[in-house]
């Protein structure tokens, strides 16, 4: 912003709104935790004060390390995650290089074939996939969902990279064809290095929706030790006539940390490529 | 379906080496068509395996009448007849609309205002707008169980704080998830909350691309605040909102998990989306023709929300 | 159309080695589907946690004894017909499926356990009828399921509340709860939904709007199958409805999921609810405050009638494509024999469908009910689960003359199966009870769909009936 700003200006332009964003994006958060903190006989208690926590107690998270698998869904998200982006995002880079930067036959044609697939909902698509998985003997397999979220999220990969594809200039790569380098080469050597906050930018967006998803690991996996963190805390914590609050906080709180660790490296270039493409290209 | 696009395509390319040169296969590799195929065929081959089968397969089951696992018996446009004279699919069209026209107007100004907010100096901004994001980041299940226990009316946090201020007796609050207004408010509130810090930080990061020079020039021009957000700021972040928004409406218009555990498409069909109720007839009460007929019908409705749009913002 | 499936089952193969190798690592289990020597079996998430504890290891046990493996994979309640959708559609998945309400739905799907209710029938006597009813199609002569267990659905009442009110022993009729909300209100402020009663789309609010029609003479179908639910009584009872919601209710209740009822109970916001015990053992197990009010009664005494449904009905089915049918129906007799662990490890939530399976070994088959009834009030009169005093639960063993099967009067046919998990009566109800149309108008919106349904089952000759509906 342009000009110096008064002090009353400041509070009112900056720190007012600053503080009503972070208390409508944050105090889901901090119910979680509180809640998560006390024990059932003071949850359950209506004449308890709800803001304060009187007796602080572990036992919702004891109770979830023993009697839940929650680690092992931890782990089975993150790799089920990191696989189905790493997979995603090669098969993004083979689709969005070309139709980004290459004169080809039917190129219009694929650009709306994939713009198309983006409309395909999930729910049409699932019972399908179930017949499609257990063909491959993959069925209660993590296999299942990692070769499953690909198709939500090649497409969205896809999408990001080209933007991001058109903003590198194309002489970079005729001087490359040039000095006799390959096409793959001006590719891998000159053209990607370039793109790494694009890559960057569709990989976390490609994370977040992997371990966010829900109704394939809901339908594709059975075993409680191959489930992933949202299908397994609501398919055991929520116990039908019982919701375990405290144990559900719990959860819903820890299994929020380890994307949070991740988006707080990444933050920074997880924008950078959503808008460069639009912006310059 | 029995021609192939990436084998058709390939063939001209192939055909048009000049005759009576030796073939040479590096060459032949750097031309422009054959490189570019040799990419495209692995990922097209894989969505056509795991997303035009299914699609085609999921098409077909809504032209066919299967109980579950029944010789299937065509019944042609039998399923859409059927959910073309059923209200309450009616009813989850309608609600598509409302939730995600209100959502995603929303999260846009919402978004917007955010975004002005936090362009401006101040300490800790990264760590401000990693915060921010939490929202967005965080598994839409696990905190869609955090809002149906804020929302709970006995015990939740809403009528907690209500009642602790003595704005209503002790357990006189609204029913949040109950009464069916209330619930679209909610259901819609929690989807605001989901996706307002993805438009706030993606609007951010376009905001950070227009260069200072435009805005001084305009300021020395004489054009106040207003002026410069609308005829400098707006123009230029509007391909950032396009994409955004364009997103967002995508997600918007087939959210399931934030129906299928905040309300469960309740109280009395009063949420269902056009997502929710594919699955609940589909899956829950076994009529797989007609849940691949519902889910099916959100496909043209959104591509045609989708074409509006786009040629909306081309013409402005 | 043979060279396009080979085409693209190479490419998913190529595929799935590509992402195989570059996902290897030891947490990936690709299992092979061997078909000898295994037994999955799918089963909910039972409501008293301890249950599960006890199932997975015994049955593995069994497994090993029996030279099998048994797998036990658990889903939420709610999850366990699209699973049954899901599988079936793929023909694949578990062996042996149970359901909690009606299996029917799925008859043609399943294989027919006549030979297995014979063997048991052969050395327990006969099972409990509405079990029967709930897992037998007399119209095809099927026996599509087993059910090793059925669950009492009593009501639950505060009673330091009810006895302020000058009713101790806790509500007796269906007017005792209207009279009593307003009073209700009156001396605990805090329960502003005196009587918790669902509308919602939940399977505890199906099974309490069935109760109240049942009461008031009203009912889906006659024992013949025809479609009866346009009369008098249904009218009669969703006056009486519309009466108590507007005494006893907020719109809270039209959204109420089958946690709710409990939890509102637990946090004492409510001062009765119709359900089973799971919700007593999570009072016990949290130590609640609520604990020492908390009492149990019958079903009420309606005008017509003194019924209340099942609260869960097991049917264990095992489908046709399963490759183990012969283990399946095995573990399924050694599940009944198992009635005393079974009804112990759930706290004495599940009641043996047989009870003769329940009798003292030994006894000769004409009078194992009997001693089974003997061993089963034995536990019910003093509860081993630390009940004060002990004998809180006592009316649970004498549940079996006003407990039903849904479908009552008659069988719990495919079409009473797809009516339950479509919800057509709580809809009916809570569109009545709020006024969103009149109690006509929407009993014959209801009784529209209910002949739609059994018309579509009666085509595929899988329900009787028709000839008279109403």
């Amino acid at each position: 912003m342009v000009g110096e700003l008064t002090w009353s200006r400041r509070l009112v332009g900056l720190w007012l709104p600053l503080t009503l964003l972070f208390v409508f994006a944050l105090f889901p958060f901090a119910w979680m935790a509180a809640t998560s903190l006390k024990a059932n006989a003071e949850l359950y208690d209506p004449t308890a004060n709800p803001l304060w926590i009187r007796h602080p107690s572990l036992v919702h998270y004891i109770d979830l390390f023993k009697e839940t698998n929650f680690v092992v869904w931890i782990g089975n998200t993150m790799l089920v995650a990191t696989v189905s982006t790493v997979i995603s995002l090669l098969l993004g880079v083979m689709l969005a290089y070309p139709l980004a930067r290459m004169r080809f036959p039917a190129a219009g044609l694929l650009a709306i074939t994939v713009a198309v697939t983006y409309l395909v909902p999930q729910t049409l698509l699932f019972v399908p996939m179930a017949d499609l998985i257990n063909r491959m003997k993959l069925g209660d397999t993590l296999t299942a969902v990692m070769l499953t979220y690909p198709t939500l999220l090649v497409p969205f990969c896809a999408w990001l990279l080209i933007g991001y594809f058109k903003t590198v200039p194309k002489e970079l790569e005729e001087a490359a064809l040039i000095d006799g380098a390959s096409r793959w080469r001006a590719m891998t050597r000159v053209i990607l290095p370039l793109c790494t906050p694009g890559f960057l930018s569709a990989g976390i967006f490609a994370f977040t929706l992997a371990q966010n998803e829900f109704l394939y690991a809901l339908l594709f996996l059975n075993t409680s030790t191959i489930r992933t963190v949202p299908v397994g805390v609501t398919g055991e914590l929520i116990r039908g006539d019982a919701f375990y609050w405290g144990q559900l906080m719990a959860a819903a709180f820890l299994g929020s940390l380890p994307v949070v660790l991740i988006y707080s490296f990444f933050v920074k270039y997880y924008v950078a490529g959503l808008t460069a493409g639009s912006v310059k290209g | 379906m029995s021609t192939n696009p990436v084998l058709e395509a390939a063939r001209p390319a192939t055909r048009a080496v000049p005759a009576g040169r030796p073939f040479r296969l590096r060459e032949w590799l750097e031309r422009e068509a054959v490189f570019s195929w040799l990419m495209l065929t692995p990922p097209l081959l894989f969505l056509l395996a795991f997303l035009g089968y299914p699609f085609c397969y999921g098409v077909y089951l809504s032209f066919v009448k299967r109980p579950v696992a029944q010789p299937a018996t065509f019944v042609g446009l039998g399923n859409f007849v059927n959910l073309w004279n059923d209200a309450i699919f009616w009813q989850a069209v309608w609600n598509t609309f409302r939730f995600t026209a209100a959502a995603t107007v929303l999260k846009l100004v919402g978004g917007l205002g955010m975004a002005l907010v936090m362009h401006q100096n101040f300490k800790l901004k990264g760590m401000t707008r990693a915060l921010l994001l939490l929202p967005f980041i965080v598994p839409t299940v696990l905190s869609t169980v955090a809002w149906q226990w804020i929302f709970d009316p006995g015990m939740g946090m809403f009528n907690r704080l209500l009642m602790f201020f003595d704005l209503v007796k002790q357990n006189q609050g609204p029913s949040w998830l109950g009464n069916p207004t209330l619930a679209m408010v909610s259901v819609i509130l929690v989807n605001t909350w989901r996706g307002l810090p993805f438009f706030g930080i993606t609007i951010l990061a376009g905001l950070q691309t227009i260069p200072d020079e435009l805005m001084e020039s305009a300021t020395i021009d004489g054009a106040g605040t207003w002026a410069r957000f609308r005829y400098v700021t707006l123009p230029l972040l509007m391909p950032v909102i396009f994409i955004v928004t364009t997103f967002s409406i995508i997600f918007t218009f087939f959210d399931f998990q934030l129906v299928y555990v905040l309300t469960g498409g309740g109280p009395a069909n009063a949420t269902h989306l056009m997502a929710t109720y594919a699955y609940s007839v589909g899956m829950s009460s076994g009529q797989l023709g007609m849940g691949s007929a519902a889910a099916l019908a959100m496909v043209p409705v959104l591509g045609v929300v989708l074409l509006m749009m786009s040629s909306y913002v081309r013409r402005a | 159309m043979q060279t396009r499936r080979q085409f693209i089952q190479r490419g998913t193969k190529l595929v799935a080695a590509g992402a195989v190798a570059t996902a290897a690592g030891p947490t990936i289990l690709v299992r092979d589907a061997k078909a000898a020597g295994q037994l999955k079996i799918l089963q909910w998430s039972h409501f008293v946690p301890a249950y599960d504890k006890w199932f997975d290891p015994w049955a593995k046990e069994w497994g090993s004894k029996r030279g099998v493996e048994v797998t036990v994979d658990h889903v939420g309640f709610a999850d366990v017909v699209p699973r049954a959708t899901a599988e079936v559609a793929a023909q694949s998945g578990h062996d042996v499926h149970m359901f909690l309400g009606l299996a029917s739905a799925f008859e043609e799907h399943v294989i027919d356990l006549k030979d297995v209710v014979a063997t048991l029938e052969k050395k327990h006597g006969k099972q409990v009828e509405l079990a029967h009813r709930s897992t037998y199609n007399p119209f095809t002569r099927k026996q599509f399921a087993l059910s090793d267990m059925w669950v009492p659905d009593p009501g639950n009442y505060h009673k330091e509340v009810w006895t302020k009110i000058g009713k101790p022993q806790g509500p007796v009729t269906y007017d005792d709860l209207v009279w009593a909300a307003p009073e209700v209100k009156k001396v605990a402020p805090q329960m502003q939904i005196p009587i918790g009663v669902g509308l919602s789309q939940d399977i505890d609010s199906n099974m309490a709007v069935r109760n109240i029609l049942w009461c008031h003479g009203g009912s889906i179908q006659d024992k013949d199958g025809n479609v009866v639910l346009n009369s008098p009584e249904t009218l009669a009872a969703l006056e009486y409805a519309k009466k108590l919601y507007s005494v006893g209710m907020t719109q809270a209740v039209l959204s109420w999921n089958a946690a709710s009822n409990n939890q509102a109970f637990n946090a004492q916001e409510t001062s009765y609810i119709l359900n089973s015990i799971s919700a007593y053992r999570t009072a016990q197990d949290n130590k609640l405050p609520v604990l020492e009010h908390y009492y149990f009664v019958p079903a009420l005494k309606g005008p017509k009638a003194t019924l209340a449904s099942e609260h869960v009905m097991s049917g264990y089915v095992v489908w046709k494509f399963s490759k183990n049918q012969d283990v399946a129906k095995e573990f399924l007799v050694a599940l009944v024999d198992a009635a005393r662990e079974s009804m112990l490890a759930s706290k004495l939530y599940n009641f043996p469908s047989f009870y003769g399976a329940a009798a003292e070994p030994g006894t000769p088959v004409n009078k194992r009910a009997e001693s089974g009834g003997a061993w089963i009030t034995a536990q019910c009169n003093k509860d081993p689960f630390g009940s004060n005093p002990p004998d809180k639960l006592a009316l649970l063993a004498k549940s079996v003359p006003w407990s039903t099967n849904l479908g009552h009067p008659g069988f719990g046919n495919p079409a009473e199966g797809e009516i339950f998990d479509t919800y057509v009566l709580t809809d009916m109800f809570a569109k009545a009870a709020t006024g969103a149309l009149s109690p006509k108008d929407s009993m014959m919106e209801a009784s529209t769909r209910a002949k739609q349904i059994f018309d579509k089952w009666r085509q595929k000759k899988m329900v009787p009936g028709g000839g008279k509906d109403k």
